[in-house]
C-alpha cells in the first residue's frame, strides 16, 4: 500500500462513517451487543472451566496401608508409588493424625476415642495425580502394590463428574462457537447495508478501473474501526459488571471467581481483538459480492 | 488495431441472446457510431469491451489483449485504457466537480503532482472554467455531462466509450456534447458511441455500426443507416 493511498484510504473511511451516521451506529451496536453477550458466555466458560479444574484437581487416591507394615515397608511403599507414572505428590497420614481429624469432624460433644477404644484407622497416603483423569488408572496401579489392602478415589462418583465436566466444556466451546458466527452475521448484514448505501460508487471505481483492494480498503479501515468501538463499549460494560460481581459475591458455589487481573486484561484485550476482527470478516464477507463487476 | 471481435456471440442466463455470430474491427484514432433499438445488442457489446460481462463464444481483443482470457486482477489494467460516458453521467453526488474528476485519478493510484496538472487541463478541455467547486446538482445536464467527459479523459484512455450519451439531453446541448466529442477524436482518442438518435448520427457523417437481434446488420463509413 502507497502511503499517499493509505491517507486516501482512511480519509475515506472517516467520511463516510460521518456520513453514513446512522448505519455506523447501528453497527458498532450491534457489534457491541454481539460481543458483549460473547463476552458474557466467555467468562461463564472461563469461570466453568475454573470450577472444573478445582473439583477435579481435589480427585486423589487414598490408599490404606496394612496395619502390620513397618515404617522401613511403609518407605518401600512410597517408593512404589512414586515410581509410578503421572504420579504428582504424595502425603502420608499417619493412623493418629487421621483420627484425630475424624474427631474434629465429630465435635468436641463426642468422644471417638471413648467410643471404640482404640484407633481402628490404618495409616494411608493421600496421592495426587498429575492429570486428575489418570486417577483411576494409578489407583488400580497402587492397589496391586504390596502392602496396601485397598484404594479409593471415590469410585463411580469421579468417572461421573469426570463426565459431565467434559459435557460442559464441549457445551460451553459450540456455545461460543454458535454465538461467534451469528455476531458475523449480524455485523455482516449491518456492513452490508451500508455498502449497498455506495454501490453505485463501487461499481464507478470498479468501471474506471479499480482494484479490488483499493475499494475494499476503505471499507476494512470503516469495519475495524466500527468493530473495535463496539467491542470497546462493550468491554467497557464487562469490566464494570464483572469487576461489581467479583467484589460482591465473590464466589460461586464456594468456588471463587476468576479476578486474576493480569488474565482479566488479558481477556478484555482479546476481546477487542475479536471485535476488529469480526468488523472485518463481516466486511470481507458483505463487499465481496459487489466487487463482481 | 485497437478492437477486434471474432464471432462473438452473448446469451445472458436468462436465455436472452444479445449478440450472435458478430465480428468487426476498429482502427486506433476511429469515431464509431453503434446505431440500432434498444435491445438490439448496443449495450452488451459495449460491455464486452470492457469485460463488465463475458462472451458466451468467441473472442475479443482491446489492444492486442484477449479480454476472454484476461485473469480477473488484469482487468482494472484493460479498464484504465477505456474512458466511460454514462447516459445519466453517474456522477457522484457528494463530490465537488473537480473531486469528481479526482475520484477517477485516484481510483488508479495517480499522484497529487499528477493530478493537480491533469485535471484543470480536462476541466478546461470540456469548458467547464469556474465551475470547478459545484457540485453536480448544481449544474445543468449538459454541464453534468461534461463533467462525465472530463472523468473518463483523466485517465488518457486509448478509448472513449459513450454508451447514449445524448439520451437525456436536448438537441441543442446534444449538439454542444458531440461537438466536444468530435474535438477529442481528433486530438487522437477513438470513441465508440452507442445511440439509437439517427439525426445525430447522419449529421456526423462517420463510421456507422447498424446491429438488430444481436447481429450486424451494416457497417458504413459514412453516416448511411438501414434503421
Amino acid at each position: 500500500m502507497k502511503p499517499a493511498n493509505a491517507i486516501y484510504f482512511i480519509r475515506e473511511a472517516t467520511q463516510s462513517l460521518s456520513r453514513n451516521r446512522v448505519l455506523s451506529f447501528a453497527t458498532i451496536t450491534t457489534v457491541a451487543v454481539s460481543i458483549l453477550i460473547l463476552g458474557i458466555a466467555l467468562l461463564m466458560t472461563v469461570n466453568t472451566g475454573n470450577i472444573m479444574n478445582r473439583l477435579e484437581s481435589d480427585v486423589q487416591v487414598i490408599a490404606f496401608l496394612d496395619k502390620t507394615l513397618t515404617s522401613g515397608e511403609i518407605s518401600t511403599v512410597k517408593r512404589n508409588i512414586e515410581k509410578i507414572d503421572g504420579v504428582k505428590s504424595l502425603k502420608f497420614v499417619p493412623r493418629d493424625e487421621a483420627l484425630k481429624k475424624l474427631q474434629e469432624s465429630y465435635g468436641k460433644d463426642y468422644d471417638l476415642k471413648a467410643t471404640i477404644g482404640k484407633n481402628p484407622l490404618p495409616n494411608t497416603f493421600d496421592v495426587k495425580a498429575k492429570d486428575p483423569h489418570q486417577v483411576p488408572v494409578i489407583a488400580n496401579k497402587i492397589n496391586k502394590i504390596n502392602g496396601v489392602y485397598k484404594v479409593n478415589y471415590g469410585q463411580g462418583v469421579v468417572e461421573r463428574l469426570f463426565q459431565v465436566t467434559r459435557w460442559v466444556r464441549i457445551v460451553s466451546i459450540a456455545f461460543i462457537v454458535l454465538l461467534a458466527a451469528g455476531a458475523v452475521f449480524l455485523i455482516a448484514t449491518t456492513i452490508r447495508l451500508a455498502i449497498f448505501a455506495r454501490r453505485k460508487e463501487i461499481y464507478l471505481m470498479k468501471l474506471i478501473g479499480a482494484t479490488d483492494w483499493f475499494v475494499r480498503w476503505p471499507f476494512f479501515i470503516e469495519g475495524m474501526f466500527m468493530g473495535i468501538s463496539g467491542s470497546l463499549i462493550a468491554v467497557l460494560l464487562l469490566a464494570l459488571g464483572y469487576n461489581s460481581l467479583v467484589s460482591r459475591i465473590g464466589t460461586v458455589f464456594f468456588m471463587p471467581l476468576v479476578s486474576d487481573p493480569h488474565l482479566l486484561s488479558q481477556f478484555y484485550f482479546s476481546l477487542i481483538g475479536i471485535g476488529a476482527l469480526l468488523g472485518m470478516l463481516g466486511t470481507y464477507i458483505s463487499i465481496n459480492r459487489f466487487l463482481k463487476v | 488495431m485497437l478492437v477486434q471481435f471474432y464471432n462473438v456471440s452473448k446469451k445472458y442466463d436468462n436465455g436472452v441472446i444479445a449478440l450472435n455470430d458478430v465480428s468487426l474491427k476498429i482502427d486506433r484514432g476511429e469515431f464509431l457510431f453503434l446505431m440500432g433499438q434498444s435491445g438490439a445488442g448496443k449495450s452488451t457489446l459495449v460491455k464486452l469491451l470492457f469485460r463488465e460481462e463475458l462472451p458466451t463464444r468467441g473472442q475479443i481483443f482491446v489492444a492486442s489483449r484477449s479480454v476472454v482470457r484476461m485473469r480477473r486482477s488484469d482487468i482494472p489494467k484493460l479498464r484504465r485504457n477505456i474512458g466511460i460516458i454514462f447516459q445519466d453521467f453517474k456522477l457522484l453526488e457528494t463530490k465537488t466537480v473537480k473531486e469528481n474528476i479526482a475520484f477517477a485519478m485516484q481510483v488508479v493510484g495517480a499522484s497529487k503532482r499528477d493530478m493537480q496538472i491533469r485535471i484543470p487541463e480536462v476541466i478546461k478541455m470540456v469548458g467547464l472554467q469556474g465551475r470547478e467547486n459545484s457540485f453536480p446538482s448544481q449544474l445543468s445536464g449538459g454541464e453534468q455531462q461534461r463533467v462525465g467527459i472530463a472523468r473518463a479523459l483523466a485517465n488518457r484512455p486509448l478509448v472513449l466509450i459513450a454508451d447514449e450519451p445524448t439520451g437525456n439531453l436536448d438537441l441543442e446541448t446534444a449538439q454542444e456534447i458531440m461537438q466536444l466529442l468530435y474535438d477529442i477524436n481528433r486530438l487522437g482518442t477513438t470513441v465508440i458511441m452507442a445511440t439509437h438518435a439517427r439525426e445525430v448520427v447522419k449529421a456526423a457523417n462517420k463510421r456507422v455500426i447498424t446491429l438488430d437481434k444481436g447481429k450486424i446488420v451494416s457497417d458504413t463509413p459514412s453516416g448511411e443507416c438501414l434503421l
